[in-house]
């Protein structure tokens, strides 16, 4: 279970490259049934694919942390997007856990991530993500 | 595309109201397409075994549309600059997803702050705490 001892831990997931086809299939999964409005552009809620997933597969598998995925919910997310990417692109993610605090039997796990493209130097994306652990049963 | 310009966007504004109802198969697609395999999305009786009522909608799915909202009034997603929004309830298979804003402020630069948000055609309110901000076109 994350405890406030596990606070500032870092899990680093460089080299994700934006997929052409895996940006399309997510930009065509929120569109649904309505045409994808830009179907050449990498869709902003993308970041979820290039940054938050392969960091927090990185704090979902520290066993030191034990964060039981059973209980786990998303509880917010934000995103700032400071530069566009491309399909193509390259970019390295981290992830940081910046506070962790108990409520009501729930652990709530807050991280604070950031991508970077080494080709540029450019921050193209910073977030934040609370998780909410709950209690096993 | 174009921005709205911003010595026509007023404090109070509406982002243009904009829905989509959300299937089985479109959640399905987002979970191939992002990786995310997790059975409450997928599973009914995994759903409801954790308490669920069947499956729900990804978090990020319902995130994804409400930045396509706010990009489709902002004039392109390059101009969505920012976005938070809190997870409140679930969003399950069928449910429509009815995506509101207003404008709260408007800076010297022409980025729009929004409140934004979205519910259910159930009348759930899905996304809430909802914060976006815009660059607007000169």
């Amino acid at each position: 279970m994350p405890d406030q001892s596990h606070v500032g831990r870092r899990y680093s997931a460089p080299g994700q490259r934006i997929d052409s086809d895996r940006a399309h299939a997510t930009a065509q999964a929120i569109a649904g049934a309505d045409p994808v409005r830009e179907p050449d552009a990498v869709p902003p809620t993308f970041a979820a694919v290039y940054c938050l997933g392969p960091t927090l597969a990185k704090l979902f598998s520290d066993p030191e942390v034990g964060v039981d995925l059973a209980g786990l919910i998303h509880g917010e997310q934000s995103f700032e997007w400071h530069a566009p990417v491309h399909p193509g692109d390259v970019v390295d993610a981290t992830a940081e856990i910046t506070s962790i605090d108990t409520k009501r039997g729930m652990t709530l796990v807050r991280l604070a991530m950031e991508a970077t493209r080494p080709a540029d130097h450019a921050v193209v994306c910073r977030g934040t993500s609370l998780m909410i652990v709950r209690a096993p049963a | 595309m174009t921005a709205p310009a911003a010595s026509e966007v007023a404090i109070g504004d509406p982002v243009t109201p904009f829905s989509r109802t959300v299937t089985q198969e479109q959640i399905n697609a987002y979970a191939a397409a992002s990786g995310d395999h997790n059975p409450i999305h997928l599973d009914p009786e995994f759903a409801r075994s954790v308490g669920l009522p069947g499956t729900i909608a990804h978090g990020l799915l319902e995130m994804g549309i409400l930045a396509d909202a706010i990009a489709s009034w902002a004039g392109g997603n390059a101009n969505l600059l920012s976005l938070t929004c809190r997870f409140s309830k679930p969003l399950l298979p069928g449910d429509t997803i009815i995506c509101t804003g207003t404008v709260v402020s408007v800076d010297d630069a022409g980025i729009a702050t929004l409140e934004v948000g979205a519910s259910s055609d159930r009348g759930d309110r899905v996304l809430t705490s909802g914060r976006a901000t815009v660059r607007l076109s000169r």
